[in-house]
């Protein structure tokens, strides 16, 4: 028991240290705890909606009209098997629910959405009472009526449709999952360094009462073991409000991650997907902070020195160089993914050593005389520091670096998602054309109109494409792929103005000819090119086309085929049909009431331009909240692991800067002194993280998002940035310094008690 | 004989301990010249290192006044004091502790380079001072590279570099062995006496007392309230 109380004194006379080392461990786990829970939401979800949704049919009504409780009545007393699938939509975090009826399953046996038929298998699916009593609290719901096999016999009024939340996203969405992984990884890498440097620190200080233990006849196994008892119960307790904090910033982050899902993917974070509290991530916590600081007792000693040697960072440049080659010509996303860890491995490894030779190195060209001996001084005080300090300043420097990369990417997107949300909202309004509506009376009447200005008819629909004569697309010769149809007509002045990613001369002259535009993620996805002839499959009519352009189609992961309308034939089939009027010198109340007259239909949904700009917007800002939000949580992480190493570092120099003083320096050219180290120390860092940063978001933009989404941006650069970065760079060295001068007045006081 | 380039009188002073007001020191008086060497000696905690840092302003008396090479110090503690403390140290008054008077990242060359750039020498010269007390071929190594002998003739190399009026040295020998604290201080006395500056030195060590012109027992003068 004594030897426990002697072990734990250190932390009795620095409880700070104590504290800043569980601080760690509590935010740790939560950015973990935190990032686990959402992609597990995500992973669950997607694994849930193909599951409920797997070679699905419904019943629709051949009038157009929505599904009713009569129609469920009618189709059962016809004998057809089918059951009721009631969608409830609530706001994340709680998430979509679906209401089935167990009874109405039994004809469904074991393809029984849910479970096996009679029995429920939980979340998303609940009782149909519960969903009806759902539907009364304002939650938008939908009913839908599965049907057991592809071939019921159904009475008069009514058709079969495919079954689909959404488009097929492929292997899309296991990238989206696998980005999501590597974000997690990331966090875990970064949150694991600055556990181990804290941890490192306050080892480093307690060696002498260690070696102390061991003159007094206590084995060094022992010391170990006290060690790695102390470590367990401190991992064990911050673990727990750790994982309950992490489980608060998944709910406070959920929205957003739903509206990324929903809006990348067209996947529904549906509720109850993952468990309340994630112990598992609590356990590779755990395991984490254990090998992170107990590591030094596995490698032996000689690697270790190894590694600071130079024959070290030789292998640390080739692991660099390694790295960069693998980005840079993976064909894959792991490989991308492997290649980045390479580099921020071989980064980190080189930056602490590279930043102290540097300081060294001005140190050196500082004058012998005039300033020259207090600069030399504090640069060599600053490669110490590097030194030291290498744990969380590789922290910090990958924190910032993946900051700047993300704001990069994401302020990216939003400028070229805004001109290219521009190009695609040309017009004023969109009229949609109401289920069993005849969209070409109403297209006749537009044309008719005097004084309208320029409009087109849009028809969605599917197609299917196959490779054309050179037979180089799309992988076997024959094979062909689904893709969303997306035909207008007339093609006028609402589209001449898009900006295509690769076309050929006059390319909307020659989609009126009969030529076709794809999108940008059909032509990566099976290396169409424009000029590549190409079979298109409508509605049983095959024909034989060509790529006229390629053009950007962000936020979505479906391959698309535009075409003219007039090239439609006759028993197509749209899924959806609207119009994109531009009134001129008529006012749209009055289109629309003519339109309404011509479907018979008292009110026709208008949609105004400024609406579906802002609906587009907010989804794009919640879609990427996400990914702000971890990568800045991760950088105030860093910083305040920066901050509370720099201000206990300080304590093993703080005697210097008292001896400057004895030696006559004023305490306000000692202040300066201290601020110049810590914001040289800290603004340093942030230089170095600059490359970093910059290629990691021409990774991003250029090598992950096309491989993970389809598409590609743009490269751009944002200095301002930098700066922020820099300011918040000089913000936390200033609050360092700050806390190294209190350090400095205790240590004065103390000393004077003491003498 | 000259005015002293020391005069303290009527020093006092005391420390919080246990809640009780403990006296230290209480009404001290005394002087020292140019060239003078004046030994302070006493048990632990008798206080000659509060003594030593009176004397150069690192701590405030509670009662006297200290007038060091012309500039006069009270007890009331002006708000200029601080920085005429400051620019005593950094021009005149030399201080020598028992060990870690040298910036560890810095070379013996430039630890006497950056003392005497604070007391605003900019002429060379550093490295003559260092082999003037044997360092010469050790003026490029770094503190953790040297003896604890050398580390404190270096500390010496530095406070002579910046041609100080006044030395007060604060158990300089107390962590070397006999013999080598026997040549540091044959180079303390040495310097002292060549450069003509005054020296205080505060020690347990009765042989290195006996070299001073004087002595200074604190534990024969009982603060009065003391136990």
């Amino acid at each position: 028991m004594m030897l426990v109380r002697a072990f734990v004194s250190h932390y009795r006379r620095h409880p700070i240290q104590l504290a800043a080392l569980a601080m760690m461990i509590v935010l740790a786990t939560m950015l973990w705890t935190g990032v686990t829970v959402l992609t597990d939401q995500a992973r669950n979800s997607l694994f849930q909606s193909e599951e409920a949704v797997a070679a699905r049919v419904h019943v629709v009504r051949s009038d157009g009209e929505p599904i009713g409780v009569n129609d469920f009545v009618a189709l059962r007393l016809a004998g057809a098997c089918i059951a009721p699938w009631l969608e409830i939509q609530r706001p994340p975090p709680e998430g979509r629910v679906i209401g089935i009826d167990l009874l109405a399953m039994g004809c469904f046996g074991d393809a029984a959405p849910g479970g096996e038929a009679g029995t429920l298998d939980g979340a998303p699916f609940v009782d149909i009472s519960e969903a009806v009593r759902l539907s009364g609290e304002e939650y938008d719901s939908r009913l839908y009526l599965l049907a057991a096999s592809e071939n019921p016999a159904l009475p008069d009024g009514y058709a079969l449709r495919e079954f689909s939340l959404g488009p097929a996203t492929g292997e899309l969405a296991d990238s989206f999952l696998l980005n999501l992984d590597a974000l997690s990884l990331l966090v875990l890498l970064i949150t694991g360094l600055l556990v181990r440097s804290v941890h490192r620190l306050g080892i480093a200080q307690r060696q002498h009462s260690f070696d102390l233990l061991h003159r007094f006849g206590v084995p060094r196994r022992r010391v170990r073991q006290l060690l790695a008892l102390e470590l367990v119960v401190l991992t064990g307790v911050c673990v727990l409000p750790g994982l309950w904090l992490g489980a608060q910033l998944a709910g406070m982050l959920g929205g957003g991650f739903g509206q990324a899902l929903d809006s990348l993917f067209d996947v529904t974070l549906y509720a109850g997907s993952t468990e309340s509290l994630p112990w598992q991530a609590a356990g590779i916590m755990v395991l984490l902070v254990l090998a992170v600081c107990l590591v030094d007792w596995v490698v032996p000693q000689t690697w270790q020195d190894a590694a600071v040697s130079g024959r070290g960072q030789l292998v640390a440049v080739a692991v660099l160089l390694v790295g960069l080659a693998s980005v840079a010509l993976a064909q894959g996303l792991a490989g991308v993914f492997l290649g980045t860890a390479l580099v921020f491995a071989g980064t980190g490894w080189l930056t602490p050593g590279l930043l102290a030779i540097l300081a060294q190195r001005r140190a050196d060209g500082a004058e012998v005389y005039g300033t020259g001996p207090l600069i030399r001084w504090r640069l060599r005080e600053l490669a110490v520091m590097f030194r030291h300090l290498a744990l969380p300043v590789v922290a910090l420097q990958f924190a910032m670096a993946t900051v700047l990369a993300v704001q990069a990417l994401v302020t990216t997107f939003e400028n070229t998602f805004e001109d290219w949300l521009a190009q695609r909202l040309e017009a004023e309004f969109y009229v949609q054309v109401p289920p069993g509506a005849d969209a070409s009376l109403a297209a006749k009447r537009l044309s008719e109109l005097e004084g309208i200005g320029p409009w087109h008819r849009v028809i969605r629909g599917k197609a299917r494409i196959t490779a054309g004569d050179s037979g180089k697309a799309m992988g076997a010769e024959g094979e062909s792929v689904s893709a969303d149809l997306f035909a207008l007509t007339p093609i006028g002045d609402l589209v001449s103005d898009w900006t295509l990613l690769a076309s050929v001369d006059q390319p909307w002259q020659n989609l009126e000819r009969g030529g076709v535009m794809i999108n940008e993620q059909l032509a990566r996805r099976h290396r169409i090119e424009v000029g590549d002839p190409l079979r298109i499959l409508l509605a049983g009519t095959e024909a034989s086309t060509s790529v006229v352009a390629i053009y950007a189609d962000y936020g979505r992961p479906a391959g698309e085929v535009l075409m003219s309308g007039a090239e439609l034939p006759e028993n197509f089939s749209a899924r959806f049909e609207s119009f994109s009027v531009n009134p001129g010198e008529l006012a749209m109340a009055d289109i629309s009431e003519q339109l309404g007259s011509i479907w018979n239909t008292p009110e026709v949904t208008v949609r105004d331009n400024a609406s579906i700009r802002a609906l587009a917007s907010q989804v794009f800002s919640q879609t990427f909240l996400l990914t702000r939000a971890i990568s800045i949580l991760t950088l105030v992480l860093a910083a305040v692991a920066l901050l509370i190493m720099g201000w206990v570092f300080f304590t093993t120099r703080v005697w210097y800067f008292r001896l400057l003083g004895i030696w006559g320096l004023p305490a306000s050219a000692i202040r300066s002194q201290l601020r110049r180290l810590s914001v040289t120390l800290t603004l340093t860092v942030t230089i170095a993280a600059l490359p970093l940063g910059i290629w990691l978001t021409w990774v991003l933009v250029s090598r992950i998002n096309p491989l993970a989404f389809g598409w590609s941006l743009p490269m751009d650069l944002y200095p301002f940035f930098w700066l922020e970065l820099g300011a918040i760079a000089v913000l936390t060295g200033l609050v360092i310094a700050q806390l190294m001068r209190r350090q400095l007045v205790h240590r004065v006081s103390d000393k004077q008690v003491e003498a | 004989m000259s005015s002293p380039v020391l005069a303290v009188d009527g020093l006092s002073k005391k420390f919080i301990s246990a809640g009780q007001r403990v006296p230290v020191l209480s009404g001290l008086t005394l002087g020292v010249h140019s060239g003078e060497s004046l030994a302070i000696v006493g048990r632990s905690g008798s206080g000659k290192s509060t003594l030593l840092n009176l004397l150069c302003g690192l701590q405030k008396p509670d009662e006297g006044a200290i007038t060091v090479v012309g500039e006069s110090f009270d007890s009331s503690g002006n708000s200029d004091s601080d920085a005429r403390w400051a620019e005593l140290r950094r021009r005149s008054i030399g201080v020598v502790f028992q060990d870690a008077n040298l910036m560890p990242a810095l070379s013996l060359l430039e630890n006497v380079r950056l003392r005497a750039h604070l007391a605003g020498l900019t002429a060379g010269g550093e490295r003559d001072w260092l082999e003037r007390l044997g360092l010469g071929a050790e003026a490029d190594r770094y503190p953790d590279q040297v003896s604890g002998g050398q580390a404190q003739r270096a500390a010496l190399a530095m406070v002579f570099a910046m041609a100080p009026a006044l030395i007060l040295a604060d158990e300089p020998t107390g962590s070397l062995d006999r013999h080598t604290a026997d040549e540091v201080a044959e180079c303390l006395f040495t310097m002292q006496r060549d450069t003509g500056c005054a020296l205080i030195l505060a020690t347990h060590d009765t042989a290195l007392a006996t070299r001073c012109d004087r002595l200074l027992d604190l534990s024969a003068v009982k603060p009065s309230g003391a136990g």
